[in-house]
């Protein structure tokens, strides 16, 4: 419906007449530190009263009589410049400013939702990350860009190649519904989780090189445009865009390899054999005389390489990029790698005398994932004592089928891939509008479009298969999507001089609809393997399955800034929503934010406080909301059961269907934020810092929750009910640490700190109950943590050791009753025993950047810290244990934390396996030298980058980051990446 | 000029364009709902064939992946799966290796309220009486009138409702059994929020009684149902259940009124059958003794509870999978001494009772000596997958074998326990039900006995060797006065040579979860 509203909007503006030659003036504000655009600055023509703030791209348009004018740029923490210019009748003469900065740090613009603004003008909390402070080395995916780089966020990755990665920001808000924040692109808002894949990675569609900058939208002010998204923070991607000047070529290359530093702590054959020949004497008799390892046997030394070609200029009012990159990763565990071919176009005009400004953005790109079958799990359990092949060459396997499978045999006959072709394109139209000074419309349109295949092929003879008897296997997911995304707002600066106040408004509208389909396919007892995952002949079992998911967002915001001079700021923001997910009458929600600021330092009286260079004071309020949860929730319907779920009457099998139990009042998730900072500068900015502090709290909160038996379809209902508390702290402090005029050597350090807590307030309508989440593996059913009141979410619930004689805890082959206190003294060790204890969050997160430069050198380093960061060993739990080399004839192989608790049957509970996992991890460091005018290029830039330098933790398990939510059970090996790489420009 | 003109229509296009989208509704595409449902009058059977098959699966996905309730692992939470466990593992009969959550608790009668098997039993109750009191809303004459319903529909529907009810009698049956005084939720109640209350045991077994005797009538002729569906025969054998423990549930005893029952059950066209390896074995279908089955089949009723379970569970040491049909065994349940002691030479394959041929000691300890180490204890390998011929079941994984709910020999054993215990009867008849099965078991009359040792503990006794592992030992022992404070096991109470346990463990606790979410309930004493 709204396609056509689309076409003949275009249509209108399309049939533009010339206009009128007009005598005009009209140039740019650049930074002088090549940061790019002055956004507000004002420039003026002396003596008159003319004059123009510049817009979003620096740029600005003056119209006067022919002439010749002195022409002022301004802009609070720049130096002034003026320049002369002469200018005839109907002529329009082009005057480009470069200004100085002169408070090292406050210049740029902090990107907000619809719109932009002057780091010094922000009231909320967000932050903006620039292409010279990303993270470097080998990027798979945008969120590593600001990995570690602004407080309050937390970027956890796993080790395999383009592997998920999950972020929080200042804790996560919910516990059913995500609590991955939202992501916009160039303005088009992507699903939850970046979207849908194949791979392991959404946002891997993006090219990190093709990114200029990152801002992270944090409290509720900031993140108050996006309403009933904003809860979990939004993280704007703004992507590289055409440059004023002649067409230059940027190329970049860089080549890689990874290394392991870290695998699972497993036995070796002997320490196996000898565990066997003392724990397990029955089943010496089923080892054999190898001496394997199985982990070496199946990982290498992951290569990897990167492209980047890109073109960008400007011709009059047009500009343009364009841009091809490829990457290809292999992981360290053969078989596994991520590649991935994009392509970007963005172009921007000035049409109808420069009132109409056009944007086009473009990306597409392939990702291509594969799979290694088998892997790292049956490579840990397989004894290390057998070999890799049978004497006659064929793969080895265990005789007992509960054995864990060669993995080799497994890598060489079983394929995995997936492939995600996805486009994400926007055309925005910003019309300035002729009839009101300072009033324009902005209407965008984005698309983002995914069409997936994930194929997984078992031949016949791969072991799983045969054991199953199922004679080959085919299993194909075509996951399609399609997002539309048509937003029209208008935005209306004024300053008026008599109220010593400029104004500056934004209103508008925005609708979001998106539809997936979601086809599947598995066959079974495949008539041939000859044709691997390439064509289905005929197999004995074949299975198709379709959903369709749509879903629709409208919403209508609006936004005011007000600054009084030049001191007193104030946003009042509100947006309006309404969710396909919630039934009638819980459709809409209202999100309203409301931030003010002071900026201390511009205060007459503060003039005496010469080392002070900057002071203001922030403080904001809002409330977000949560919708990142599957469609239909409040609808009754009926399912279907599928051909293995039917019931025979008689010799007639009959399909079952079942209703669904809903509540059909289900609504927004709410969180009202909170937050008061302060950012201060010293010695002209030379230091500068922010502070914030900040409380979060989550009402209505999606849980899918025990409702009396008998009284719904069902035991559990998902439903609003609880609430979460989450408060901290985040300081922020850069600095320039040196700074020698003569020497050249130049050293800027940025610090990030925060801190935050995480309290459940309550769970349940009578606030007493809790509910067990976080399912391990071993055993089945079993759960490692839980939400309670009073405690942080997903606090770990387990049993306490006692404690020996000697101070340690009580471990070996023992009773519950010995090992465990009875925590309830009725004289056995039940569930009830089980006490929360520790939580996985850390509870601080700190952050250390620094860059060095001296002449055409320069070095960066990036380190972490966590602490306070608890996690639960699950890798441990289950195979340290000396059980595991009974109940079958194929003994597993166990990990070495056997040797020093000697548990002999499973203790998943027990708090030993709750492990300190604070960190300090050397993220990076990278070395560069850059050649100056050499051979005519524009630039030529070397480097080398190690990604991974060191971890000092004590946690025991292969990577003290694995698991965002606390459970580990990573055996992907934790490695070090070596990159080294040029970039030239022509 | 121009120009403002054209803005203008510019900015009033745009308006309309956001005016004219602000209803965010969706229409779900991949769903059906309660609206359109019945429009096809084949739902009415396929909700009927869900009610019986929430005894069967777990969900509306086979084997896993779409579960009717949650918060236990899928396969765990499967009625017949629960049902089984909770009546085995704390008694003589049985007990489960692994370390699967709570699950330890059940074979030392030592859980705790927040057990998650006991609860999710529970809610797999409810869920079934929730299901019913859905269908029997959805299918009131009233709306199937409104909905224009066929007058072969609204004729078949009628006998629908009769087994529906049949199904919730008998999970209340279940409910009362297990956990004692629980809510009785109607199809007259709404859907809703509101906490129902707590009914008394005794309540409970008045409704069950009476809904039984209520839909008998609606239903088809002992024996005449279609193959797992319910009929006349089903509701006399669980009204003589019902009966034959009223003392516990209700009081009172109704010996007399659980004997009339049996005798209806006798009276109906149920044979013993004379193989007895086929009523557990993959064609047991086909066995005239069955009376009530839950129906498994390898590729259409796929469930990793229910068959599967029981069958894969029991299998390991040294016994060949592939004669049990299956692809591996579970090394899971096994059997205690004290019941091997049932049977002469502590059965075996020396044992002229064939019934004790299902146990084993090839590869098994005999003694219990660890509860998680499934080789100690007594291997049993009383289910198959494999027909009465031999030849393997469908598929490996998942199994064709049914679940023999109610036989005929067990109407043979309540008959005798009710003569036995005075209520009526003649005690030749008893004798002559008991020997009868006693000829099948030995395959020949050595092993009939004389009616002075036909005492109420030989029946008991009987009961045990005959329907070792049918999910009636923790029921028969609480009759007996057997279970907890009498009747010593290993592992019974948490220690190796076992102890008594409290007279409270006759119930389980209401879940600790649902004691919350409804305050209106107060839970069993003890707990």
């Amino acid at each position: 419906m709204w396609r056509t509203g689309v076409v003949a909007l275009f249509a209108a503006i399309c049939v533009s007449e010339p206009a009128l030659a007009q005598t005009r003036i009209t140039g740019s504000v650049t930074a002088g530190d090549g940061s790019g655009a002055v956004v507000g600055a004002e420039v003026t023509v002396s003596g008159t009263k003319r004059g123009a703030i510049t817009r979003d791209d620096g740029r600005f348009n003056i119209d006067v009589a022919a002439g010749t004018y002195k022409l002022i740029a301004k802009r609070i923490g720049y130096a002034p410049d003026s320049q002369s210019v002469t200018i005839g009748m109907g002529k329009t003469v082009s005057v480009d400013f470069t200004l100085k900065i002169v408070a090292a740090q406050l210049g740029g613009i902090v990107i907000t939702g619809y719109g932009q603004k002057d780091v010094r003008d922000r009231t909320g909390v967000a932050e903006t990350i620039k292409e010279k402070n990303f993270q470097l080395g080998k990027i798979t995916s945008p969120e590593q860009l600001i990995q570690g780089k602004v407080p309050g966020v937390q970027v956890v990755t796993s080790n395999e190649p383009g592997a998920g990665i999950s972020m929080r920001i200042r804790g996560g808000t919910s516990i059913n519904a995500s609590n991955e924040p939202l992501f916009v692109v160039d303005g088009v808002p992507l699903p939850v989780g970046g979207g849908v894949s194949s791979g392991r990675n959404p946002m891997n569609f993006l090219n990190p090189a093709d990114i200029q900058s990152i801002t992270v939208l944090k409290d509720a002010s900031a993140a108050a445009i996006y309403g009933s998204r904003g809860a979990n923070g939004v993280i704007l991607i703004t992507t590289k865009s055409g440059v004023q000047g002649a067409s230059s070529v940027s190329y970049s290359s860089s080549y890689s390899s990874s290394q392991i530093v870290k695998k699972p702590d497993m036995l070796n054959a002997a320490q196996f054999r000898a565990a066997v020949t003392q724990y397990a004497p029955e089943n010496v008799k089923n080892l054999g005389n190898a001496n394997t390892d199985w982990i070496g046997a199946i990982t290498h030394t992951g290569a990897g390489a990167e492209n980047n070609l890109s073109m960008a200029g400007s011709k009059d009012d047009m500009r343009y990029r364009l841009s091809v990159g490829s990457m290809t990763q292999n992981g360290i565990v053969i078989g596994s790698s991520t590649r991935r071919e994009s392509l970007g176009l963005t172009y921007s005009d000035l049409l109808m005398n420069d009132k109409l400004d056009v944007r086009v953005n473009l990306k597409g790109s392939r990702a291509l994932d594969t799979y290694a079958a088998g892997g790292m799990g049956a490579a840990t359990a397989m004894a290390p004592t057998q070999p890799l092949k049978n004497p006659d060459g064929t793969w080895y396997q265990w005789v007992d089928w509960l054995g864990a499978n060669n993995p080799l045999a497994d890598q060489a006959m079983i394929s995995d891939q997936g492939s995600t072709y996805r486009s994400v394109g926007n055309l925005e139209a910003k019309y300035t509008l002729p009839w009101v000074e300072g009033l324009s419309a902005t209407l965008r349109t984005g698309f983002d479009f995914t069409q997936a295949s994930r194929v997984t092929f078992s031949p016949s003879n791969a072991q799983f298969d045969i054991e199953g008897g199922r004679g080959g296997r085919i299993d194909k997911n075509n996951p399609r999507q399609i997002n539309n995304v048509l937003e029209a707002f208008a935005t209306y600066n004024r300053k008026m001089e008599d109220l010593a106040s400029s104004f500056d408004m934004t209103g508008g509208y925005s609708y979001e609809g998106s539809r997936g389909d979601y086809p599947s396919y598995y066959a079974e007892g495949l008539s041939t393997n000859l044709l691997g995952a390439n064509g289905v002949p005929g197999a004995k079992v074949e299975q198709n399955y379709l959903n369709i998911d749509e879903s629709k967002l409208i919403s209508f915001f609006g936004r005011l800034n007000w600054t009084l001079k030049d001191r007193y700021l104030l946003t009042a923001s509100v947006r309006r929503d309404g969710s396909s997910r919630f039934g009638p009458g819980n459709q809409w929600g209202v999100f309203p934010a409301f931030a003010g600021a002071w900026r201390v330092i511009d205060e007459p009286f503060m003039q005496k406080f010469t080392m002070l260079s900057d002071l203001k004071l922030r403080a904001s309020w809002g409330i977000n909301g949560n919708q990142s949860f599957g469609n239909y929730l409040f609808l009754s319907s009926y399912t279907s059961g599928d051909n293995k779920a039917m019931y025979q009457f008689g010799n007639e099998l009959v399909t079952t269907i079942r209703p669904s139990a809903v509540d059909p009042n289900i609504k927004w998730e709410q969180t009202a934020s909170s937050n008061f900072g302060i950012d201060f500068g010293f010695y002209n900015n030379r230091v500068t810092g922010t502070i914030d502090l900040y409380s979060k709290t989550t009402k209505d909160l999606i849980f899918t929750v025990p409702v009396p038996a008998g009284t719904n379809l069902s035991n559990y209902v998902t439903t609003n009910i609880g609430s979460m508390k989450n408060s901290g702290f985040e300081l922020g402090l850069s600095a320039v640490i040196l700074e020698g005029k003569s020497s050249g050597v130049r050293w800027d350090g940025t610090l990030s700190a925060s801190h935050n807590a995480n309290k459940i307030i309550s769970v349940s309508a009578s606030g007493a109950d809790k509910i067990l989440v976080g399912g391990i593996s071993g055993g089945v059913g079993n759960t490692i943590q839980v939400l309670e009141a009073g405690f942080p979410k997903n606090s770990f619930l387990v049993f306490r050791h006692k404690t020996g004689a000697d101070g340690k805890p009580v471990t070996g082959n023992k009773t519950d009753l010995e090992l465990y206190v009875d925590q309830n003294k009725d004289g056995a060790i039940t569930q009830d025993d089980k006490v929360p204890y520790k939580s996985p969050d850390p509870t601080w997160i700190i952050g250390h950047t620094s860059n060095f430069s001296w002449k055409n050198w320069d070095a960066s380093l990036t380190a972490r810290m966590h602490l306070g960061q608890y996690t639960y060993n699950n890798v441990a739990s289950t195979l340290g244990t000396y059980r595991a080399l009974t109940g079958t004839n194929a003994p597993s192989n166990l990990q070495s934390s056997v040797l020093k608790y000697g548990f002999t049957s499973t203790q998943y509970f027990s708090d030993l396996y709750i492990e300190k996992a604070s960190f300090l991890r050397l993220d990076n460091i990278s070395v560069g030298y850059t050649f100056k005018n050499a051979w005519e290029l524009k630039s030529l830039r070397l480097y080398g980058t190690i990604q991974n330098v060191f971890t000092s933790t004590k946690y025991t398990g292969v990577d003290p980051m694995a698991g965002v939510n606390g459970i580990d059970n990573n055996l992907y090996p934790l490695s070090r990446t070596f990159t080294t790489g040029l970039s030239v420009g022509f | 000029m121009k120009n403002s003109i054209r803005s203008m229509l510019v900015t009033a296009s745009a308006l309309l364009v956001a005016a004219a989208c602000t209803d965010p509704t969706v229409a779900p595409k991949s769903t059906v709902s309660s609206a359109n449902i019945f429009a096809e009058e084949s739902s009415y059977k396929s909700f009927l064939a869900k009610i019986y098959g929430g005894l069967a699966l777990s969900g509306q996905q086979g084997p896993s992946g779409n579960s009717d309730i949650s918060g236990l692992d899928e396969g765990f939470s499967q009625y017949l799966r629960l049902w089984w466990q909770m009546e085995e593992l704390p008694t003589d009969e049985a007990a489960v290796a692994w370390n699967d959550g709570p699950i330890q608790e059940l074979n030392t009668q030592i859980w705790a309220a927040s057990n998650s098997f006991l609860g999710s039993m529970y809610y797999r109750i409810y869920f079934q009486v929730s299901m019913v009191n859905e269908f029997l809303r959805e299918t009131t004459p009233e709306k199937l009138a409104s909905r224009n319903t066929s007058a072969a529909t609204t004729a078949a529907v009628k006998t629908y409702r009769a087994e529906a009810r049949f199904l919730r009698a008998f999970s209340y049956w279940n409910a009362m059994d297990l956990f004692g005084p629980v809510p009785l939720v109607k199809e007259t109640d709404v859907l809703g929020t509101e906490p129902p209350a707590q009914a008394t045991r005794a309540a409970v077994y008045d409704y069950v009684v009476s809904e039984l005797n209520a839909v008998r009538n609606d239903l088809p002729a002992a024996g005449t149902a279609q193959y797992g569906r319910v009929d006349q025969g089903a509701v006399a054998m669980l009204l003589a259940k019902v009966y034959l423990n009223a003392a516990v549930y209700s009081g009172s005893p109704h010996y007399d009124l659980a004997l009339a029952e049996a005798q209806k059950v006798i009276a109906g066209p149920y044979t013993l059958d004379p193989n007895f390896q086929r009523i557990f074995a993959a064609d047991n279908n086909l066995s005239p003794e069955m009376i009530f089955a839950i129906e498994q089949d390898g590729n259409n009723i796929q469930t990793w509870g229910g068959m599967t379970f029981i069958i894969h569970a029991e299998v390991g040491a040294n016994m060949n999978a592939g004669a049990f049909g299956i692809d591996g065994g579970w090394w899971g349940i096994r059997t205690k001494p004290s019941l091997a002691a049932l049977y002469p030479n502590s059965g075996g394959p020396t044992s002229p009772d064939k019934r004790g041929r299902y146990l084993t000691t090839d590869g098994f300890s005999g003694s219990m000596t660890n509860l998680t180490d499934y080789t100690t204890g007594i291997g049993v390998t009383k289910y198959t997958n494999a027909t009465s011929t031999g030849a393997p079941g469908k598929n490996s994984t998942f199994v064709d074998t049914d679940y023999p709910v109610f036989r005929l020999a067990d109407a043979y054993l309540i008959y005798a326990e009710c003569v036995v215990r005075g209520a009526g009867g003649t005690r030749a008849q008893a004798l002559a039900y008991i020997n009868a099965l006693r000829d099948r078991a030995y395959g020949n009359t050595s092993g009939r006995i004389a009616d002075a040792a036909m005492t109420s503990q030989f029946v008991l006794d009987e009961r045990g060797r005959e329907l070792f592992w049918e999910a009636t030992r923790r029921t028969d022992l609480i009759r007996y006065g057997l279970y907890s404070t009498a009747g010593v096991w290993q592992w019974k109470g948490n220690t190796l040579a076992g102890r008594v346990t409290e007279a409270f463990r006759d119930l389980y606790p209401l879940p600790a979860s649902e004691l919350v979410a409804n305050p209106k309930l107060k839970q069993n004493t003890g707990y």
